[in-house]
């Protein structure tokens, strides 16, 4: 006799159970993965010379998580931002870093002040499994010589500074220059290229000065500025070796007879030297005034979460980097280094400083070329760079793995 | 441009950075002389006293009060730590604790003027009455670096004449020479010493002080200035203070006249200077060696 598979009350219940948890999965496991933020490290300088930097940087990373958190994350995950402290030592970088993979799980890395710092992390990425996108980094090696598929530079590089600083000089009225730079690869990377391109428009260059790293007495450069007849002096000082330049060279009254063109006008530096950064012209990272919606609405969010604080040029490139980097992380759709390498070659965004290429050849993000000039202004407490000249990203980004221009 | 008056600027601009360097040197070569502590803490007890002195300069709008206040507060704060810690350490022989615990001072110190002032950068700036500049032999040359200069050798003459013509001076010279004589003789050498370490600060915070106007009071700019101080100690001699001022000056002009002529070398002259130093006189050029 056959027997009919008979269906008790138990089994019933087994499927039950069974089927309404196979159902259940998919919603739950996507609960989990919008719960699972995606990490991203920031190995940055909260300690030593550059801690004002790393200080920008994090500022700007807690309004960014505040901001993309509120419109619901990226991919509908959460953003989260681990800090970790470099010092600036290339060495203690690379040993964070290894930390933010390894123990916190990000393979994201941003927010790394020193170019120094970063070209020690370029050989270790494929061994973590790490993606690295540059918000300040400006040694043009790195997207050139140095260049390794893992490594994108949203922001300006020291060649592309100078280049928008020589592009203006062109028709300006100093025929005669003198250079002074920071003995460091940022330093030396940038007056290489404004001495190319100084030369490359038929001005003259009568010398150069390389200050050793973290000088603090300028009196002997400042008497050789003075002595050599230049009508314009290059500066590729940055932080504390700029606001001690200009403290100086403005007490010798150098200002009166030498105008200053400046590799990077910081909003620090401008706060700091007050009435006396008035004139002060220069190439700018981030233009404060660059009137696009984009930009407003970062100025305007900035300000309000800081309480007026004026954003810098690393909090402006910070900004650009992430939102670079959340465009790439959505065009992918997943944070996944190697996915998220795909997307962001040859990404086209509008950031806030404009129009931005990360070009597939070098991962050099075109970016436009600002000169600026210090000025007071009605709407901000402080002096601030007017934007005076803005060049399009194609003439201002270096040829493919260089740091030269052949355009 | 004449040379002459070429000359005579790089020669004030160097005696100008010498005097920056005498107050932070000084100091140090006094705790070391009467203590036998090299204090790492000194560089961060500088840039303590930049900080202090341009809060003072902002509350009372005077660059003056700051040239008073920052000392005062600075070497308080000197003559307490000296007072809380390092005193438990005087029997050890191991000069190993007296690093560690200066370390964690300057660790510590870096970390609240981090937390109470924050990370930007600041500046007072100078009064209108040291802006400006004067012409020496057509060269100009900001009044501010001749106040320096002048403050400099002021202060040199001050505490060289309170070491050799004042009591307590006089019981510094003897604490340093022979301290368990002179406590036998009934004299408080604690309170010398707190005194002592207490005078030392208060030179680096009006040093301090003095150059935030040239580089802007910010977080670490203590770190390089100590190693120059460092260095000075080592070329006068350690505890000498004549040797402290004479090293101050050589090395101001070492660092002047090496950044302009020989860029590149600017850093390894002090070196090499110290070096040609300890090979002719081990202890220093005013120095004893032990």
């Amino acid at each position: 006799m056959l027997t009919r598979p008979t269906a008790t009350r138990r089994t019933i219940l087994k499927g039950a159970s069974a089927a309404s948890a196979l159902l259940a999965a998919p919603a739950y496991l996507r609960q989990a993965t919008a719960a699972t933020p995606i990490k991203i490290g920031i190995p940055t300088v909260i300690t030593g010379g550059y801690a004002l930097l790393g200080s920008q940087v994090m500022r700007t990373c807690k309004l960014v998580k505040k901001m993309t958190d509120a419109k619901g994350g990226v991919l509908g995950q959460p953003v989260e931002f681990v800090y970790q402290d470099t010092t600036g030592d290339p060495a203690t970088c690379v040993r964070k870093c290894q930390e933010l993979v390894e123990r916190d799980n990000c393979h994201i890395l941003t927010g790394v002040i020193v170019s120094s710092e970063a070209a020690a992390m370029l050989p270790k990425l494929e061994e973590w499994n790490a993606i690295f996108i540059s918000h300040g980094n400006g040694d043009g090696r790195l997207t050139a010589e140095l260049f390794v598929p893992r490594f994108f530079r949203a922001n300006t590089s020291a060649p592309m500074g100078a280049r928008a600083l020589a592009l203006y000089l062109k028709d300006a009225p100093e025929k005669k220059f003198i250079a002074v730079a920071s003995d460091a690869a940022w330093g030396r990377s940038s007056n290489a290229v404004f001495e190319e391109q100084i030369k490359k428009v038929g001005k003259d260059l009568v010398d150069k000065i390389y200050a050793p790293v973290a000088n603090k007495d300028y009196s002997p450069y400042i008497t050789k500025i003075l002595q050599s007849g230049a009508q314009g002096c290059y500066v590729a000082l940055q932080g504390d070796e700029a606001r001690a330049f200009y403290s100086q060279a403005t007490q010798y009254g150098l200002a009166q007879r030498v105008q200053f063109f400046t590799e990077i006008v910081a909003q620090a530096d401008i706060k700091v030297l007050g009435k006396d950064a008035i004139g002060l012209m220069g190439s700018s990272r981030y233009p404060l005034t660059y009137d696009i919606p984009q930009n407003k609405a970062f100025r305007e969010a900035f300000m309000s979460e800081y309480k007026n604080e004026i954003p810098d040029w690393t909090d402006g490139e910070m900004f650009q980097a992430l939102m670079i980097l959340f465009a790439a992380i959505e065009k992918a759709g997943s944070p996944e280094p190697m996915k998220v390498v795909a997307a962001m070659e040859d990404l086209d965004v509008t950031s806030v400083k404009g129009p931005i290429l990360m070009r597939k050849c070098d991962h050099q993000g075109e970016n436009q070329g600002f000169v600026v000039k210090v000025a007071k202004s009605d709407k901000f407490a402080e002096p601030i760079g007017e934007i005076v000249k803005v060049y399009p990203r194609e003439l201002n980004t270096p040829d493919c793995r260089s740091s030269s221009f052949s355009k | 441009m004449s040379v002459l008056g070429f000359i005579l600027a790089q020669c004030l601009s160097a005696l100008s950075q010498a005097a920056i360097l005498f107050f932070i040197a000084c100091g140090l070569t006094l705790i070391f002389g009467i203590m036998r502590i090299v204090n790492f803490a000194h560089g961060v007890i500088f840039m303590l006293g930049a900080y202090v002195g341009y809060t003072a300069a902002v509350w009372s709008g005077s660059f003056l009060v700051s040239l008073i206040v920052a000392p005062i507060v600075v070497g308080a704060v000197g003559m307490a730590f000296e007072r809380i810690f390092l005193r438990h350490l005087y029997g050890r022989r191991d000069g190993g604790a007296y690093l560690m615990l200066t370390f964690g001072l300057a660790v510590v110190l870096s970390e609240l003027i981090r937390l109470i002032w924050g990370a930007q950068p600041l500046s007072s700036g100078i009064p209108d009455a040291l802006r400006g500049i004067v012409i020496v032999l057509d060269q100009p040359f900001p009044l501010y670096r001749l106040f320096l200069i002048a403050l400099g050798i002021a202060a040199a003459i001050a505490v060289w004449q309170f070491l050799e013509r004042t009591r307590a001076g006089l019981l510094i010279r003897a604490v340093s020479q022979n301290s368990e004589m002179v406590h036998a003789l009934g004299t408080d050498v604690d309170l010398v010493r707190t005194g002592v370490f207490g005078l030392g600060c208060a030179m680096a915070a009006l040093g301090g002080v003095l150059a935030a106007p040239l580089v802007t009071a910010f977080l670490g700019m203590g770190t390089t200035v100590v190693i120059d101080a460092f260095v000075i100690v080592i070329i006068g001699g350690m505890g000498s203070f004549l040797g402290s001022i004479i090293g101050s000056v050589l090395v101001g002009f070492v660092q002047v006249l090496g950044a302009y002529y020989f860029q590149d070398l600017a850093l390894a002259f002090m070196y090499f200077l110290m070096l040609i130093v300890l090979v002719i006189r081990p202890g220093g050029l005013l120095g004893k060696e032990e």
